[in-house]
């Protein structure tokens, strides 16, 4: 809203310069965007806030300006000479949809002379950036921009049918605009048309054909009420918005609707001459019950915290327009522009804009509460410090990416990714399920700027189409927390910072147990990638992660030099797991015996296997066990068979362990393994 | 030193002995690491040095006396060896222990360093000087329903913030309670606190979506930090207040804070939040007393508690901290940026 201050000093007499009365304004509710210097005048835009229809117009601002600097307030109040002949023998009006249109007012001006408008309005409209039209058309957008109520200004020669009829639109019913251009509207508009076709885009535009030009005589001069829905969607979705929708789609001051017309009428006789028909024509209600609101003398400082006398709450309120019932300020109506306002905490709002915030003092201290970071917070913040701690940088990528991306990886679930509209940016409409693919897309994206080497992780939600858990923190979608890594080497460089991950969150832990198992998965390496798998006691085995080595295709279609790998974690259900403090388990006080067995198993047998029997085999006196070199050699350990050379450590709680203990427990070992894995002991 | 040529074993001997007291001299009289430097190059330099020189003599040395002399000689390198070392020592130049000393200014392992993202490192200090206010960080769901979006927030189905061009709402059957990605953090203040019982006191944070167009200042995607105190007695007093030791923790100094009346549905009174940063008053987020439709609609007696509730764009207040002029670039994950924080 921009205001011209020459033509705010009609209504009220401000004792200060511009750059002050805009201070005054900003800091009680309308936001200074800028000062203009406009000829003799000055125009100062204000940001109006939704609720504040009534300050779309001068005299809404004026009455501001009038409370915040107590002064009075001049409304104009029109009764124009009226002729004779009643608008009504030559207009009906017709509601046909009460729901988007509650009132309409038709006044009918004849014998108008239709010509350039005078340099006073001219000024004006220029400095609030309006251009001149002609005299008729620039009185309606005077006036709008003096009170907020739209008016719009047919030519009566054009209407058929003597008829006014306000109706929603057709479907696909053509309508050509002001602008001449044609546009095709639906059910959810309101139009106005006569007896045949629709002049009018209700509180948006008016049309062509009825528009006022050179040789109008005879003006019908509309002033209404229209729902803000029919108004926004006709304005969005075509593209029109006007200062009138904008008004419409806020909502003027009922109160203001025949006193616009009035105004207008009164006007266009001064400027264009011709005679005013008696009476409006009006069809439909103006619904105006403002409300009732109590306001108990505490409700002020309990809320702000600082104490206004009751004499100055009286002051303001009177100043804005509210009306005391009674004689104690306990009880008030609001005004008719402002339907904001219903309930005492918005009366100590007004009471405490006016006042001056700046009056609310900023040192009262709060009591002191103690506060803890929740479990997951906690294993976001160890996840991000292991990854940091070993040279990466975290990454920030977008959680709708498009079709192609989203369907590159979906490790917690097969259903398609949940779309999205608009799309986030051009063609990104899916929630993603993965950041895998996005982190593949930023390292890429690094690649290309000359950063070969980018190690990036995330830690994000993914989005996946099914019902959450029944924890009050869930939403209605299941949103895994994840983090996911991207790095340069093999696969055993991805699942080494797993385990790394893994260890810092607790696992595994004395009841819990993690697993690699091969899986296929996209886009990582065929027989390249592992599910990792959280066992735990009483618990059904799950997936907490995956990990491999980024397959080919992958890395062709992302320009990424190999080898890449990655991974991705549920840090939300490895955060459980850290709950609880952590105990001191004492460093061992006798000495451990180490212990080197090469054991020569077929190419089938996995690590895994032969772990699990050497634990069984072991039990408590296992302290450490390490595979290092695998090594093959057809003509030494036969044709398919490999030999690995694992690295035991085993030490007792409870004393030295004695040569022969050792020697039965690796006995045990070495048989354990053969029964379970067909391990051979080689010399 | 041609004198030693070709001579016995006992003339051998006397020349080392004389090498051996003229360097223990050179040693003992050298004042600085530049003498010693010189009876370094004198005794026992590579190619002129005179202990180079009686090495030479040692094949003039018959067959039988050449162990006893090559025993010799080495005693006697040995120990001008030491005497050097020594001098070198005790002037405190040198410093090699052993072998040929380091290039100091070569570079060291490449070690690694990896970097939290600046949006990251923004709302870890928010949650931090938080938490030391008593605030608890929560977080909560990113895609929402209608209630927790808009109708317990008290914006009415009319409201032009849900429209479904200004929204991103999700394509499923749902058509009675359409789904949407979250447009704001409040509504995991609404989640908390239909959960819980008054007092609270909480900061959610995360990831929001508005259908802005990317631009310098404005992308569909960035992160709100929202703080949210319900206790009985609460005022604006406690908000301003608490605003004000948040913004002279986080910016140094005594900060003042400055409110302008604003509206937001779900606070009333609302303000928007100006701070002072470098002698000028920046806006720094919305704030208000939490509107008693909103302490209703999660089942609170707006009669017995009140409270406040006030939100920052973390993007806005990171681009300025850190400046960065395009708030794009915290979503292009160039390495060379990320880097830098």
């Amino acid at each position: 809203m921009i205001i011209s201050t020459s033509w705010l000093a009609d209504y009220v007499q401000v004792p200060a310069t511009a750059a002050e009365l805009a201070e005054r304004l900003a800091l009680s509710g309308l936001n200074h965007e800028s000062t203009t210097v406009v000829d003799a005048d000055t125009a100062i835009e204000l940001e109006v806030t939704s609720n504040r229809p009534d300050c779309l117009g001068h005299l809404g601002v004026a009455r501001e300006a009038a409370v915040l600097f107590d002064r009075p307030l001049a409304v104009p109040d029109p009764w124009p000479l009226e002729g004779a002949a009643a608008a009504a023998d030559r207009v009906a009006v017709v509601i046909e949809s009460p729901e988007i249109c509650p009132f309409y007012s038709a006044r009918v001006i004849r014998g108008v002379r239709v010509g350039p408008s005078p340099a006073w309005l001219v000024a004006r409209l220029r400095t609030v950036g309006v251009a001149s039209v002609t005299n008729v058309v620039d009185v309606t957008n005077y006036v709008m921009l003096e009170c907020g109520q739209p008016l719009h200004a047919f030519d009566l020669a054009k209407l058929r049918g003597g008829r006014i009829v306000v109706r929603r639109a057709g479907a696909a019913e053509p309508f050509t605009a002001l602008n001449h251009k044609t546009y095709l509207l639906d059910e959810r508009m309101c139009v106005i048309a006569d007896a045949e076709r629709p002049l009018a885009l209700a509180g948006v535009m008016g049309g062509a054909e009825s528009e006022i030009s050179a040789a109008t005589t005879d003006v019908l001069l509309e002033s209404a009420q229209f729902a803000p829905l029919p108004v926004r969607a006709a304005a969005r979705s075509l593209a029109l918005a006007s200062g009138s929708s904008y008004r419409f789609e806020r909502g003027p001051d009922p109160a203001m609707v025949d006193w616009a017309s009035r105004r207008a009428a009164a006007l266009i006789l001064e400027l264009a001459g011709g005679v005013l028909d008696r009476d409006a024509v009006t069809a439909g209600q103006l619904a105006s019950s403002p409300a009732e609101i109590g306001l108990a003398p505490q409700r002020v400082p309990e809320v702000l915290g600082i104490d206004v006398p009751l004499a100055r709450q009286r002051r303001i309120l009177v100043g804005l327009g509210f009306q005391p019932l009674g004689d104690h300020g306990h009880r008030w109506r609001a005004p008719t522009w402002r339907r904001d306002c219903t309930r005492d905490i918005d009366l100590v709002e007004e009471i405490a804009r006016i006042e001056g915030y700046e009056q609310v003092p900023e040192d009262v201290g709060i009591a002191a509460r103690p506060v803890a970071l929740s479990d997951r917070e906690q294993a976001v913040r160890q996840a991000g410090a292991v990854l940091v701690g070993r040279g990466f940088c975290e990454a920030m990528t977008r959680s709708v990416v498009d079709e192609s991306l989203a369907g590159l990886a979906s490790p917690w679930g097969d259903a398609p990714p949940l779309v999205i509209a608009p799309p986030l940016v051009r063609g990104a409409d899916r929630l993603r399920r993965s950041l895998l693919p996005s982190l593949l897309e930023a390292r890429g994206g690094n690649v290309a700027v000359g950063v070969d080497d980018a190690d990036l992780f995330e830690i994000a939600r993914g989005y996946l189409d099914r019902p959450a858990n029944a924890d009050s923190a869930a939403g209605p979608v299941d949103e895994p927390l994840l983090v996911a890594f991207v790095t340069g080497g093999d696969f055993f460089r991805a699942k080494g910072l797993c385990a790394a991950l893994l260890a810092k969150l607790g696992l595994p832990g004395g009841e819990t147990s993690i697993a690699y198992h091969p899986i296929s998965l996209d886009p990582f390496a065929r027989g390249r990638a592992a599910e990792i798998l959280l066992e735990s006691i009483g618990q059904a085995t799950r997936r907490v992660g995956v990990v491999g080595e980024i397959a080919q295709v992958a890395r062709e279609r992302f320009s990424l030099p190999g080898p890449v790998s990655a991974a991705e974690l549920r840090l939300d259900w490895l955060a459980v797991h850290l709950a609880g403090t952590r105990r001191l388990v004492q460093p061992p006080e006798f000495p451990a015996v180490a212990r080197d067995l090469n054991l020569v198993v077929a190419e089938s047998v996995s690590w895994g296997e032969l772990e699990r029997a050497i634990r069984a085999a072991a039990g408590e006196l296992l302290e450490a066990c390490h595979v290092g070199q695998v090594w093959r050699d057809p003509e030494r350990l036969g044709v398919g068979n490999k030999s690995l050379l694992v690295a035991l450590t085993l030490r007792s709680r409870s004393g030295t362990l004695t040569g022969e203990a050792a020697a039965e427990a690796i006995e045990r070992i070495v048989a354990e393994c053969a029964a379970r894995a067909g391990a051979a002991l080689r010399g | 030193m041609s004198n030693v040529a070709g001579s016995s074993l006992d003339t051998f001997l006397a020349a080392l002995e004389l090498l051996r007291s003229d360097a223990a001299k050179a040693v003992a009289e050298a004042a600085d690491n530049a003498a010693v430097e010189a009876a370094r190059i004198e005794f026992a330099g590579a190619r002129s040095g005179r202990l180079k020189a009686v090495q030479k003599a040692l094949g003039g040395i018959p067959a039988a006396d050449k162990p006893a002399a090559g025993r010799h000689f080495n005693d006697t390198k040995a120990a001008v060896v030491a005497l050097l070392e020594s001098a070198q020592a005790r002037l405190g130049g040198g410093g090699a222990e052993r072998g040929e000393s380091l290039d100091v200014t070569l570079p060291g392992d490449a070690i690694p360093l990896g970097h939290l993202h600046p949006i990251t490192q923004t709302i870890r200090q928010v949650q931090e000087i938080m938490g030391q206010l008593g605030f608890e960080s929560v977080d909560g769901p990113e895609v929402e329903d209608q209630w927790h979006n808009f109708e317990a927030l008290a914006i009415s189905p009319e409201h032009p913030a849900r429209d479904p061009l200004d929204n991103f709402y999700l394509a499923t059957a749902r058509a009675a309670d359409p789904l949407l990605l979250r447009s704001q953090t409040s509504t995991v203040q609404i989640r908390v606190m239909e959960s819980r019982e008054p007092p609270l006191r909480i900061v959610s944070l995360g990831r929001v979506y508005r259908p802005d167009t990317a631009d310098a200042t404005h992308y569909p995607m960035f992160h709100q930090v929202e703080g949210l105190l319900i206790e009985p007695g609460t005022t604006m007093a406690h908000l301003k207040s608490v605003l004000r030791l948040f913004a002279s923790r986080f910016l140094g100094g005594d900060v003042h804070v400055r409110f302008r009346p604003s509206f937001f549905p779900f606070t009333e009174p609302s303000v928007e939040v100006d701070m002072e940063w470098g002698g000028r008053w920046v806006e720094m987020g919305g704030a208000g007393m939490v509107d008693p439709a909103v302490l209703a609609a999660v089942g609170y007696d707006p009669d017995a508690v009140t409270g406040f509730a006030f939100g920052l764009g973390v993007e806005r207040i990171a681009a300025r901290r850190y400046g960065v002029a395009d708030i794009r670039d915290f979503y292009k994950n160039d390495a060379r940026f990320l880097r830098q924080f």
